[in-house]
């Protein structure tokens, strides 16, 4: 039940967009239409979904406060905290590397029909936000972080496809000229966040 | 009317191409045609004929409103006399059944103008400037806004919300028909948002009660908010949840007559129904959307009634009890079928409806921040449609593919 209450939690009360406004760039760039903006969310569900547990990891046996113990009694008092951002986004971008290279190996359909999503990804700010959050509100074991992690990934794609359709719906709209485009994508995604405010405050 | 015709006529040439005041044809335009059948044709192409054009269209949900809104006005006036005068016999034959409506009649219709005023100058304005015709869509919009609203509420937050739902909620994507999220909703979480203690708690709901300690206007969902994650053996606790059988204020048969706090339209389930026969009779609003809504919330009610936690008594509410209450039917009746913020297919309006319903009663429940889910689960919905539509019609397209691919 706890596992099912994060993922829910990640998805609509504590959502990447309408709440941290996190991974905005790829949410503003790539939501024109619904098919690229569905490969793009579920490239970062499925990117979130490795990176978190292993920065979990990461972050459980080498970073953390006392964390070294394992190698021996004079690691004891070694904190490596400082280093979290940066091993955070070395592992983010070597990830992203090498589940591109093995997409590209076994399932080249799925490859191409990604395309420059996949690399685009490892400078998404929700996927490093989604490590820091994990480090920040300290889950207790590593299904906790995947499902918070899914849940997020499943709440950014949520948003990004939502939008993508609005978009394809407003396209004959006739809006007024200075607004066209990226005016118009901020004044919805104001919008849309007023609607998703109907989740904030929830308590599960 | 012969004469204002004349009138219009004469000063005609005045706005028309080469007029000195052709910037104002708009506003101009908007007038003749609302007063009066446009002499136009259509210069091209082949038109359906047919005397239903947006105008009668829009004029049909104000029919169908106005029994929610003439309901309010009396209801104002009735929970302000009952509650001033305790003494259940005594007001009876001090204010008669006209007392009622004429007192919520003076406290509704600055609501009313400052609505559709306010409204319509931003609307002339975007016209003027834009060049295109003022388009009929606010006034319903006008009419709605008022009615989700509680009668105290300060004219110059009105005029404000008005302001900010009609600009960006409408004229930023090019006006009526356009919009994304239905314009009255987006005026009605504006206000809530911005100004929550004029919109919530238990002394705006009945005109007086900030300022007169006797008068406490409690909504029926404020009151079931305070009996979530409580303990039920509590005396108190069991008192304020007798309000809600069948002799209390908030009984089944109260809350479907409609004589219980609230917003000025949403009280009466009687009046709310009468609109929605005119709505569905016309084939205005949209009965899928209505039916699967009301099933939606039906539904989940039932389930938590079902699954009845102890410590909240807001769950064990009968489940037809729950969608009485609040502006569950108002919202379900003149908000979801708003036909340009809904979803478009058919299929995708059943599954509008039903989330639409189901998201209500899950955020009255389980969010104490808002007792009040209608509307923020319906703009959620709002937000939603395009993206139904999209998997409804990319559905459709796989099924007909399939059936080429099986006769060939």
């Amino acid at each position: 039940m706890d596992l099912v209450n994060i993922f829910i939690k990640g998805v609509f009360i504590d959502n990447m967009i309408f709440a941290y406004f996190l991974g905005m760039c790829s949410y503003l760039a790539v939501s024109k239409t619904v098919t690229t903006a569905n490969g793009l969310g579920l490239a970062v569900i499925f990117v979130l979904g490795i990176t978190v547990p292993v920065n979990y990891i990461l972050e459980n046996q080498v970073l953390k406060a006392g964390a070294l113990q394992w190698l021996g009694e004079d690691f004891v008092n070694v904190d490596l905290n400082v280093l979290s951002l940066i091993m955070f986004i070395a592992v983010v971008s070597a990830m992203v590397q090498l589940v591109e290279m093995i997409i590209e190996k076994f399932s080249p359909a799925l490859y191409s029909s990604l395309g420059i999503f996949l690399p685009l990804i490892a400078v998404n700010c929700a996927i490093l936000g989604g490590a820091l959050f994990m480090q920040e509100r300290q889950y207790s074991t590593i299904i906790e972080a995947t499902s918070f992690a899914l849940g997020s990934g499943v709440g950014w794609y949520l948003a990004i496809v939502a939008i993508a359709a609005i978009r394809e719906k407003i396209r004959y709209s006739n809006v007024p000229a200075p607004l066209r485009g990226l005016g118009i994508t901020y004044i919805i995604t104001g919008l849309m966040g007023i609607a998703f405010m109907c989740f904030m405050g929830i308590k599960i | 009317m012969k004469i204002m015709q004349n009138i219009l006529n004469s000063i005609k040439p005045h706005f028309e191409e080469g007029g000195k005041l052709h910037t104002l044809y708009p506003a101009y335009d908007a007038f003749e045609t609302f007063l009066f059948v446009p002499n136009h044709t259509t210069q091209s192409g082949t038109h359906i004929k047919d005397s239903v054009d947006l105008k009668r269209t829009m004029v049909i949900v104000i029919i169908a409103l106005l029994p929610c809104l003439f309901f309010g006005m009396w209801n104002t006036g009735y929970q302000y006399h009952s509650q001033l005068t305790s003494d259940m016999e005594g007001y009876q034959s001090i204010y008669s059944i006209f007392d009622h409506f004429l007192f919520g009649f003076w406290k509704v219709l600055p609501l009313i103008i400052v609505s559709y005023v306010v409204g319509l100058s931003v609307e002339f304005a975007f016209a003027v400037q834009r060049k295109h015709q003022v388009n009929e869509g606010y006034l319903v919009t006008g009419m709605l806004i008022p009615l989700t609203m509680p009668v105290d509420v300060p004219l110059w937050m009105l005029a404000l919300s008005v302001i900010f739902a009609v600009v960006i909620g409408k004229e930023v994507f090019g006006g009526t028909g356009m919009n994304i999220l239905n314009p009255a909703l987006t005026a009605r979480a504006f206000i809530f948002f911005a100004y929550p203690t004029k919109m919530s708690g238990d002394k705006v709901w009945v005109h007086g009660a900030d300022k007169i300690d006797a008068i406490t206007g409690e909504t029926a969902l404020g009151q079931l908010a305070t009996l979530t994650n409580v303990d039920p053996s509590n005396s108190e606790i069991i008192n304020n949840y007798s309000l809600f059988s069948s002799d209390g204020i908030y009984s089944l048969y109260n809350s479907f007559i409609g004589t219980i706090p609230g917003s000025i339209g949403e009280t009466s389930v009687i009046a709310i129904l009468i609109g929605a026969f005119i709505l569905v009779f016309t084939g205005v609003g949209s009965f899928r959307i209505m039916v699967s809504m009301f099933f939606g919330g039906l539904s989940m009610a039932y389930i938590f009634n079902i699954v009845g936690l102890e410590n909240n008594l807001f769950m064990s509410l009968p489940a037809i009890h729950q969608l009485f209450i609040g502006s569950f039917l108002f919202g379900m009746v003149f908000m979801a079928t708003d036909p340009v913020s809904a979803a478009q297919t058919n299929t995708g309006k059943i599954i509008y409806g039903f989330l639409c319903g189901v998201l209500s009663i899950l955020i009255r429940v389980f969010n104490p921040a808002y007792p009040e889910g209608v509307m923020v689960a319906i703009l959620f919905m709002n937000v939603m449609a395009p993206l139904i539509d999209h998997y409804v019609v990319e559905a459709n397209i796989k099924k007909r593919l399939k059936r080429i691919k099986i006769n060939e």
